[in-house]
């Protein structure tokens, strides 16, 4: 099914949904960066730029609490937090890449344990994608097999029309159910020509050699040579919107807290540091060659996905200019 | 008004590093130079580590050659090859952070083979690396170079260029928030930090942070908070800000990498301010071997006691 929304009705549309007591979750400025974030009005919205981080967050937050503690004497009282209490929500803007990693997202979360945390977060969750007319030579979702009119993770897709407004195709269930809300605020398909579609910086990589050469090269002097560079922070693996490590701790005192979950990184020396003091990945090349590793070997090995979608956020804020984009494309050139 | 900066000098820059680095290599002079190359994206560039004469043409120098190499000679970063004299390429603003190293006993000049950049000024981290190099799109540190030519290096490039012209953001951002209420203030910084992810870029590429554990990561026992909420940002950043005082070398590296462009250098700035106003003390191109915050004095500034 395809629609037209015009700009006015669509920011009517999100208004719409904030007084119906929805949480509504979509780019914004927050102290300049443009970030994903709950917004109060339709006019914060901002749709100049990729947002610095991912939409992962509105399912996987940065940080979260999963439970607090308070002992007195002997009593120790134990609450979770219920993810019943996770709001109905719409998450607006999403550009094609942001939102082709939610289902990638899926596979793990609903894996061997159900994370209801994400799961929870995810049924109640609208997903209304963005199509792109803009891209740099950061970009490289047509490398991986995507593009910037990607439909993958959207329930409805928004593609900006030429004399202003959109062309919305409705992508599933959730998407239809939230044009029944305010069928008033669409219209019939357009005749207008969609803007022209963004061009990434790169074309695509055969992505089945890049697997081949990587289940065979677990040792090879290429990881040395890329990693030497690394300077072994998480900016990567953070702005990320595939990448889903977390850690676990306890803040606060002896006698009451919380038990947190937030993001980690594979490029941490402490990631793999164990108890003993032992650390299997000592060196920054170990560290580096997981993060290939993990999206284009052992996340295919498993879920038959690739954990990138080519947004190039890692490309953009890797403080040492490390291009994921440009590696990969090295690796399937080598098999 | 945007005025364009004047970098043909760099191409005759790169032409000197690269010969100066074969001859280096080849002769056995050095065991590896830790330098930049270009990379795919256009204009871009990326700090390499050579050890081979006939990789010495993948060196270069351009307005996006920003990175403060000091960080990989480190004992933070044990990736580097370290074995006799290692040769690398360094900027005046980075020549200053090898003189605080050396001072803190970490670096030995004879281990070192400086090859030195006469520099115009490089691009800011908001300018995309194929950005022309104007005055609006040069990177704040610049605008604070006092001195563009390195000196007492072992080689550099026979070449002039303009230095850096233009008065300092930070002195006007410093102003700027030295006027606000401490309330104000507070709100600033809180509305910074709380954007921060903990990914600790900007210590990973501070040569100045090379604990080999730092405080932050302890957890026997915690010291601080670990996760990206307000305690542990808050006192992450203030760690960061008083640990550097007196040290920090002012590179611009951790405002540079901050994924959330927090204006981390700002705080350093600030610090360094005190620093000069309290103990007319200021990080130089010579290596001092304590700063006013490891050292007593009897002359110093008591007032603070009350």
């Amino acid at each position: 099914m395809q629609k037209f929304i015009s700009e006015q009705n669509l920011k009517t549309l999100l208004d719409q949904m904030i007084q119906a007591g929805k949480r509504v979750i979509a780019p914004r400025l927050e102290a300049g960066t443009t970030l994903y974030g709950p917004i109060s009005t339709s006019s914060q919205v901002c749709l100049d730029e990729l947002p610095r981080r991912s939409a992962k967050e509105a399912f996987f937050p940065v940080c979260e609490d999963i439970l607090s503690y308070k002992k007195d004497g002997q009593q120790l009282d134990v609450s979770d937090v219920s993810p019943n209490s996770f709001p109905e929500s719409t998450l607006f803007g999403v550009r094609p890449c942001d939102a082709a990693a939610i289902p990638v997202l899926d596979a793990v979360f609903s894996w061997d344990y159900k994370d209801q945390f994400f799961l929870e977060r995810r049924r109640k969750t609208t997903v209304i994608g963005l199509g792109c007319t803009k891209a740099d030579d950061a970009c490289f979702c047509t490398a991986i097999g995507l593009s910037p009119d990607d439909r993958k993770g959207s329930d409805l897709f928004l593609i900006p029309l030429e004399g202003g407004g959109y062309q919305c195709d409705v992508c599933s269930e959730k998407g239809e159910a939230l044009i029944a809300t305010a069928p008033e605020l669409f219209e019939a398909p357009s005749q207008a020509q969609p803007l022209p579609k963004a061009v990434p910086g790169m074309d695509n990589i055969d992505l089945k050699k890049v697997k081949k050469w990587l289940d065979e090269n677990f040792e090879s002097p290429l990881w040395d040579e890329i990693a030497v560079r690394c300077v072994g922070c998480g900016a990567c693996a953070f702005v990320c919107p595939a990448c889903h490590c977390f850690d676990i701790v306890d803040e606060g005192t002896e006698k009451q807290g919380k038990r947190r979950k937030s993001w980690d990184a594979c490029g941490f020396w402490k990631f793999t540091h164990h108890a003993s003091g032992h650390n299997p990945r000592d060196m920054q090349p170990k560290r580096y060659r997981n993060r290939i590793m993990h999206k284009f070997k052992y996340y295919d090995d498993k879920f038959g996905q690739t954990l990138c979608t080519g947004c190039g956020r890692c490309i953009r804020i890797c403080p040492v200019g490390i291009d994921i984009a440009a590696i990969v494309e090295d690796i399937s050139q080598r098999s | 008004m945007n005025q364009t900066i004047d970098t043909s000098a760099y191409s005759v820059i790169t032409d000197a590093i690269r010969s100066e680095a074969a001859r280096l290599l080849s002769a056995g002079e050095v065991s590896a130079v830790i330098g930049y190359a270009a990379a795919r994206r256009k204009g871009s560039a990326q700090p390499i580590v050579i050890t081979a004469a006939d990789d010495a043409a993948r060196l270069f120098f351009s307005p996006a050659c920003v990175n403060n190499l000091a960080v990989y000679l480190t004992k933070a970063k044990k990736d580097v090859p370290r074995k006799g004299k290692i040769a690398i390429v360094v900027k005046s603003c980075d020549l200053r952070a090898i003189a605080g190293l050396i001072g803190e006993s970490q670096l030995k000049r004879e281990d070192l083979y400086l090859i030195g950049i006469p520099c115009a000024g490089v691009l800011a981290s908001t300018a995309s690396p194929d950005s022309e190099l104007t005055n609006n799109s040069i990177a704040s540190k610049c605008l604070e170079c006092e001195n563009n030519v390195p000196q007492g290096v072992d080689f550099t490039p026979a070449v002039k260029v303009s230095s850096p012209q233009g008065s300092s953001r930070y002195t006007a951002e410093i102003a700027r928030l030295e006027q606000m209420s401490p309330a104000e203030r507070w709100a600033f910084w809180k509305e910074q930090f709380s954007k921060c992810i903990k990914c600790y870029a900007c210590r990973q590429v501070c040569p100045f942070c090379y604990c080999e554990q730092c405080l932050c990561d302890r957890n026997k026992p915690q010291m601080v908070d670990t996760t990206p909420r307000p305690s542990g940002n808050l006192a992450w950043h203030i760690v960061r800000a008083i640990h550097l005082a007196g040290r920090c070398a002012g590179c611009g590296e951790c405002e540079r990498v901050c994924p959330m462009d927090i204006p981390l250098n700002l705080l350093n700035r600030k610090m360094a301010k005190e620093l000069k106003e309290l103990y007319d003390y200021e990080c130089g191109f010579e290596p001092q071997e304590k700063g006013p915050l490891n050292s007593y004095d009897e002359k110093d500034d008591q007032s603070f006691i009350k």
